[in-house]
């Protein structure tokens, strides 16, 4: 009876992972004379990946009423990233964590500032759930949420499409969608105990589907816009002592691999020169023969 | 399930008056938006009036959501010139209309609606959403139902679980799908609408106004009767935008069903003629293809790099070229002075020209396509606008207002809006949603407005005023077809009882003379050709094909289509072939079959299919409107 | 057996003294116990690179598949013909579905295990680690999968590689080797393409020989794209080792459920082709003939059919059911339907609608067989064929017939 009926049940604390990156679209990025990217010159904005994210974590805040903070490594202009993913999310904290050292890092290196860093977030709380986008769109080995995960001590999720979160069980049930390459697609369920990683589908699209839902999604979302334009009140930047970390496991020092070398290999389509056959032309309909079957034989850059 | 209130239904400037009325009422309203974000799907000639009718009032935009609409709004330019061309070939007759347009306004202000709606639209919600409602977007309403036992309406929508609501307020356009469910009324057949179609040109701010003689303060409209219209009843207009024009058609659905042309083609028409032709000029790059021989690494790299530099010239142009624009390049720190800005300009076209292969030179530059179906009031307005407690207002209404140059309908959405707000406020405080007490009361109320009054008869006043701007005209160019009526009409004596007369007979007689050809082709030529000035131009438009404008609007086809062709074979559907503006329908051996991706909702082929919206988000974003 | 020749220095076998990396292993990737392409193409890859490796250092590395599952064991045979000289197979019921989090575990298990070590090669395992390098497949499960086991293992990943080489460098290297010039055998340099960019990138996994930062990283790993290498032929009379591993699992490691597994009917597979052949309206005057010229083209060329979205609205007229399945969305090519990128795009009887080619101009050689040669399409394409189909694609199908018979016959 009386006040003790509806015990509160616990809040839930969701970390998102995210990446500032180049913006590859036509008119806004830039190629340098030997072909590499022009990082000075090319725009850059929340990755395409990390905002998908972003969306899951905006999902929990909406229909669980979560508490969101939003991390990313990178130089200063990172937070750049932070402020793009606040007016998708609305979210209560922004993490950067900067610091000289942490640079040339490998996946691994990252997902060890990553890792201290989530610990960290939601007041030192740190995170029931961490989403991360399915990779980068420069980089893009996808690596980084997986590690950042197991480094952590959470089981790792990915490719989701769709997750509900049992607040009193404290658990996770998530759809997976897997594709199999030459075999044929799977859409899997998955019941897992809080904390866990997951890693967003590329197409995640969060639904809400009653009247108070949506309309609490467009509450959140204006109050995200609001909060945007003051976004440095939600930020916490992080150095390499802030978060505590050993400096040789971060940045280059801590990463097993490096970028030995870089090749060219253009992959945008210039504008195509047409070369006209006559198709009543046998001896012309041979070298095309030929040339569709030297094609088929090649090896493909992918 | 879910009860709410109020449902509106249709995100455009009538559903969100509505909701703005209703929340300064006090009362929760749910709006629901099938477009991603309201605004989207919306398309205006497009001029907003605001009137002071001598007899009787109307409510404004301001009226509703206060002095910071006219302060604060999107919306383009004040219009305050407005000029008729007569057109044949390159000669031009113009009256001015100015008096004719300032009759009874207040003011009227050029929109482009995808910018003007989500101004409205958070006015609207941040209110909203402190009575408990708000918008709701990317929800595609599909049917309503009420259930026994309960006076409480159940609305269905593709992404919603169902929810109640104890009154609606339909404001989902010509092509209501709410009017369609429930058989509230007829779907508009093709005498009571008219066709619109325009495309959105860009031109910088400071060359625009130098271009139309006005001030930042001021905008024009042009609009365009004779051989533009390729025989067809109906005209062109040209209005100016902050830094677009807005330029386009609108053409009685009949008449273009009676010679069908492709309706860009009509465009195309009106592009061609020669003062439009020098209006919308602007200097534009071109690529060449080059045909020196490079690596194809060059070439791609080369491509990147024009790209962008392009962008660089062309946001380094519309500043230069914007109110203020050198003031603030110069406040950042860039450039020193205007000199500075302009040789910038120069050596970017010429490092284009010298390096990537770009010309420049005479053309104009078009952003948007865009067409909509709108209703004729005269003819087709609902004359008890509910159904059951759905009040039906603005073109869900078949409330539109179309006098020979005068076209409105973004008010009259409007003034309807707040008066069903107003009805439905009333019956929530008696919890009285009968038709008798709710939609009765509707429509006197809407029977009191001047814009039915419009609807219904010929004002003299205005009718005076059209006449005295026109009175240069010969009389015997008019006279021979008219005649007795226009001898009587240019007497002011005679006016008013012409004018009595006239109206006792009925719009009903009276139209077919005023909308026929004869005024909006043959008397429009003849004056060009006698009594108009030469315009040349000195370039040919290069007016993009109908796949290229199509390529440039933002899709998100559903994978289901949303129209259903029920006749294969009528003459309606081959008409739609030609007529659609999207050419979505192609013939195949006799029948006629739907290719729905690339619809833009125009609604032209309503009349004789199953015609409904895409599922929520769904279809087609407009970035202008 | 023949005089070494290689460096002293390098091989350390020779001296005596047993590696603690040793043996390439390969996670294989099953369903239901039958190999995912890409697992036999990993394999095919790993026995050419072991190969050459052991012909060159004088060794006798081997080619480990690791394999987990429930009753699977009958595919273990399959990997030996197919290159494997070892198979490690982890048998439990909890491994019937893939969960990242306990086939991590029982990986790192099984390649940290000596005594696996020991039964895959009896001499020179008494320091045995890690293995020396390790491959997974670059797809869904095998991206996370092996992400995770490098972050147990505590080496390198590098992803989404489409080239292997093995070689002996020397490398000078700010941390890694404090600016000194450093020589790194039996390095495996990883080429991965860059997707988004014009970057073929190499990453190395290299120790740390910088004595404030030394730490060792091993196995090299990555995880190899699909449809890139190819499996080696099938030697049915190869023999290898099979070693049973007795999983160590606990309730802690089975927190992750499987509920539910669907496969969901599979959409054509237009990814893993190399040559797509789409059609449009051109077959108008007789669309059964003409589409059976296009099946058979089409198969000549192993390649999968594509339509222009006008035909997938079934204009014709056809009590074809065949020709019917083939008028489908889930065909269509285009802005509303699928983007493709294959080496080689054929398109015949499609005029070149702006939506269509949006759907496939990332494709490497775009072939376009018209009459019309005012069609859209001359603008977006290689090769513009200038005839009907009926005349082009029976002589066409002849040719490439012919002359694949003449490359088998040299093969």
């Amino acid at each position: 009876m009386g006040r003790y009926d509806c015990m509160p049940v616990r809040p839930l604390n969701v970390g998102v992972i995210v990446k500032l990156e180049p913006d590859f679209s036509e008119g806004n990025v830039s190629y340098n004379p030997d072909g590499t990217l022009n990082r000075a010159e090319t725009k850059n904005i929340l990755g395409p990946h990390s905002a998908a994210a972003t969306l899951a974590a905006f999902y929990c805040k909406v229909k669980y009423d979560a508490r969101v903070a939003i991390g990313t490594m990178g130089p200063p202009i990172a937070n750049q990233a932070l402020r793009q993913a606040q007016i998708i999310s609305n979210a209560d904290e922004l993490h950067l964590y900067s610091d000289r050292i942490f640079a040339g890092a490998d996946t691994l290196a990252t997902a060890e500032v990553l890792r201290l860093g989530v610990s960290r977030m939601n007041n030192g709380l740190g995170a029931d759930i961490v989403i991360s986008g399915h990779r980068a769109s420069d980089g893009e080995t996808g690596q980084t949420g997986p590690q950042t995960a197991w480094k952590l001590g959470y089981p790792f999720i990915g490719n989701v499409i769709d997750f509900h979160i049992d607040q009193e069980s404290r658990s996770i049930q998530a759809t997976r969608f897997i594709s199999l390459y030459g075999f044929y697609d799977v859409i899997e369920e998955i019941q897992a105990p809080l904390p866990v990683f997951i890693s967003a589908d590329p197409s995640y699209k969060p639904s809400f589907n009653t009247v108070s839902e949506r309309l609490s999604l467009a509450r959140n979302l204006n109050e995200a816009r609001s909060k945007a334009d003051n976004y440095e009140k939600y930020l916490q930047v992080y150095n390499s002592e802030g978060l505590g970390a050993d400096p040789s496991f971060v940045g280059l020092p801590g990463s097993p691999t490096i970028v030995y070398k870089v090749e060219k290999i253009p992959k945008a389509r210039a504008k195509r020169r047409v070369e006209f056959i006559d198709g009543n032309d046998a001896a012309q309909l041979e070298t095309v023969a030929k040339k569709l079957l030297q094609l088929m034989t090649e090896v493909p850059i992918k | 399930m879910e009860r709410y209130d109020v449902a509106v239904v249709g995100g455009g400037t009538s559903g969100l008056t509505a909701l703005r009325q209703l929340s300064n009422l006090g009362k929760q309203a749910v709006l629901l938006e099938a477009g991603s974000v309201a605004g989207t799907k919306n398309v205006s000639g497009g001029i907003l009036y605001s009137k002071k009718p001598k007899n009787g009032r109307v409510y404004n935009i301001e009226d509703v959501f206060g002095r910071e609409f006219i302060d604060e709004a999107p919306y383009e330019r004040a219009i305050t010139q407005y000029i008729l061309h007569a057109t044949s070939k390159n000669k031009l007759y113009s009256i001015d209309l100015t008096p004719v347009h300032e009759y009874q306004i207040n003011y009227a202000y050029s929109v482009l609606l995808s910018k003007l709606i989500p101004w409205l639209a958070k006015e609207a919600s941040d209110l909203s959403e402190k009575m408990g409602g708000g918008i709701i977007s990317g929800v595609h309403v599909k049917s309503v139902r009420w259930e026994k036992g309960s006076n409480d309406t159940v609305i269905e929508t593709d992404e919603l679980a169902p929810f109640r609501v104890k009154a609606v307020i339909a404001a989902d356009g010509t092509n209501s799908e709410l009017a369609d469910v429930t058989r509230a009324r007829n779907k508009f057949s093709s005498e009571q609408l008219y066709q619109g179609v325009k495309v959105v040109v860009k031109l910088p701010e400071t060359i625009l106004e130098e271009r139309f003689n006005i001030t930042s303060e001021e905008g024009a409209a042009h609009l365009f009767a004779g051989d533009v219209t390729m025989n067809h009843i109906g005209g062109g207009f040209l209005y100016t935008n902050r830094d677009t024009m807005s330029l386009g058609a609108v053409y009685h659905m009949d008449s273009m069903m009676d010679s069908p042309v492709e309706p860009s083609g009509l465009i195309d028409a009106l592009i061609q003629n020669p003062l439009v032709a020098e209006f919308i000029k602007d200097r534009v790059p071109t690529r060449k293809s080059n045909h020196a021989m490079i690596s194809k690494d060059e070439e791609i790299r080369q491509h990147f790099m024009a790209v962008k530099l392009l962008k660089v010239w062309n946001n380094l142009r519309s500043e230069y070229y914007s109110k203020d624009g050198i003031k603030r390049l110069i406040e950042s720190g860039k450039y020193k002075t205007k000199e500075e800005i302009e040789s910038r300009i120069t050596i970017l076209e010429k490092e284009l020209i010298e390096k990537y292969n770009c010309e420049f030179g005479d053309n104009y530059v078009e952003l948007e396509y865009s067409a909509r179906l709108i209703p004729d009031g005269k003819r087709c307005r609902m004359k008890a606008p509910y159904y059951k407690n759905i009040l039906f207002i603005g073109d869900a209404a078949g409330r539109g207002v179309f006098i020979g140059p005068r076209i409105e309908g973004l008010n009259l959405g409007i003034d309807d809006a707040v008066r069903a707000a107003n009805a439905v406020a009333r019956s929530l405080d008696r919890n009285n949603f009968d038709e008798q007490y709710l939609g009765s009361f509707y429509t006197k109320s809407v029977e009191e407005s001047p814009y039915t009054r419009d609807m219904k008869e010929i004002d003299k006043e205005y009718l005076k005023i059209f006449l005295e701007c026109s009175k240069n005209i010969p009389k015997d160019i008019v006279g021979s077809r008219y005649g007795m009526i226009f001898k009587l009409m240019s007497s002011s004596t005679l006016r008013g009882i012409a004018v009595g007369f006239a109206n006792m007979l009925g719009f009903d007689r009276l139209l077919p003379l005023v909308e026929s050809v004869d005024t909006y082709v043959n008397v429009p030529v003849e004056l060009a050709d006698r009594l108009g000035k030469p315009i040349d131009s000195n370039y040919v438009p290069n007016t993009p094909s109908l796949q290229e404008r199509i390529a440039k609007l933002d899709y998100d086809d559903d994978s289901v289509p949303h129209i259903q062709v029920t006749k294969p074979r009528s003459e309606f559907m081959q008409k739609m072939v030609t007529l659609c503006p999207t050419r979505c329908y192609s013939g195949e051996n006799g029948d006629v079959i739907l290719q729905h991706e690339g619809c833009i909702e125009c609604g032209t082929c309503a009349y004789e299919t199953i015609w409904r919206h895409p599922r929520g988000v769904k279809g087609v974003s407009y970035k202008y409107g | 057996m023949s005089e070494p020749t290689h460096n002293l220095e390098s091989n350390s076998e020779n001296l005596g003294i047993a590696e603690p990396y040793q043996h390439l292993y390969v996670v294989i990737e099953h369903e239901e116990g039958i190999p995912v392409p890409i697992s036999l193409e990993m394999l095919g890859e790993a026995r050419r690179l072991m190969d050459n490796f052991n012909k060159k250092y004088s060794s006798n590395e081997k080619v480990v598949a690791v394999v987990l599952g429930d009753n699977v064991r009958h595919l273990c045979d399959d990997l030996i013909k197919s290159g494997a000289d070892v198979v490690v197979y982890a048998n439990h019921p909890s491994l019937r579905h893939y969960t990242n989090l306990l086939y991590t575990k029982i990986i790192c298990q099984i390649v940290e295990d000596k005594n696996v070590a020991g039964s895959i090669s009896p001499i020179g395992y008494e320091n045995y680690k890690k293995p020396r390098y390790m491959f997974f497949s670059a797809d869904n499960t095998g991206r996370h999968l092996s992400s995770t086991v490098m972050a147990q293992l505590e080496s390198g990943l590098a992803s989404d590689i489409n080239k292997l080489v093995i070689s002996d460098l020397e490398i000078r290297h700010e941390h890694k080797t404090k600016g000194q010039l450093a020589k790194y055998d039996k390095t495996l340099e990883m080429y991965r393409p860059d997707f988004s960019g014009f970057l073929w990138t190499t990453i190395l996994c290299l120790d740390n020989r910088n004595p404030a930062i030394a730490r060792e990283y091993h196995p090299q790993s990555c995880s190899i794209i699909p449809g890139v290498f190819e499996p080696i032929t099938k030697e049915d009379q190869r023999t290898g080792t099979f070693i049973d591993f007795e999983p160590r699992i606990s309730d802690e490691d089975l927190r992750v459920k499987v509920l539910s597994r669907n496969i969901i009917k599979s959409t054509i597979d237009f990814e893993s082709c190399k040559i797509i052949v789409s059609y449009g309206r051109g077959i108008r005057d007789s669309p059964e003939e003409n589409f059976k010229l296009i099946e058979e083209f089409a198969k000549s060329l192993n390649a999968e059919i594509g339509v222009s979205l006008p035909i997938s609205k079934r204009p014709y007229q056809t009590k074809d059911q065949h020709l019917l399945s083939y008028m489908v969305p889930e065909r269509v090519i285009g802005t509303s339907g699928r983007k493709v990128s294959p080496v080689v795009y054929i398109a015949i009887g499609i005029s070149g609608a702006v939506q269509h080619i949006a759907g496939m101009k990332e494709s490497g050689f775009v072939v376009v067989i018209n009459p019309d040669t005012d069609a859209a399409f001359r603008d977006e394409c290689d090769l513009f064929i200038r005839g009907r189909m009926e005349q082009v694609l029976p002589v066409l199908t002849e040719l490439i017939k012919k002359h694949m018979l003449t490359i088998e016959k040299r093969a």
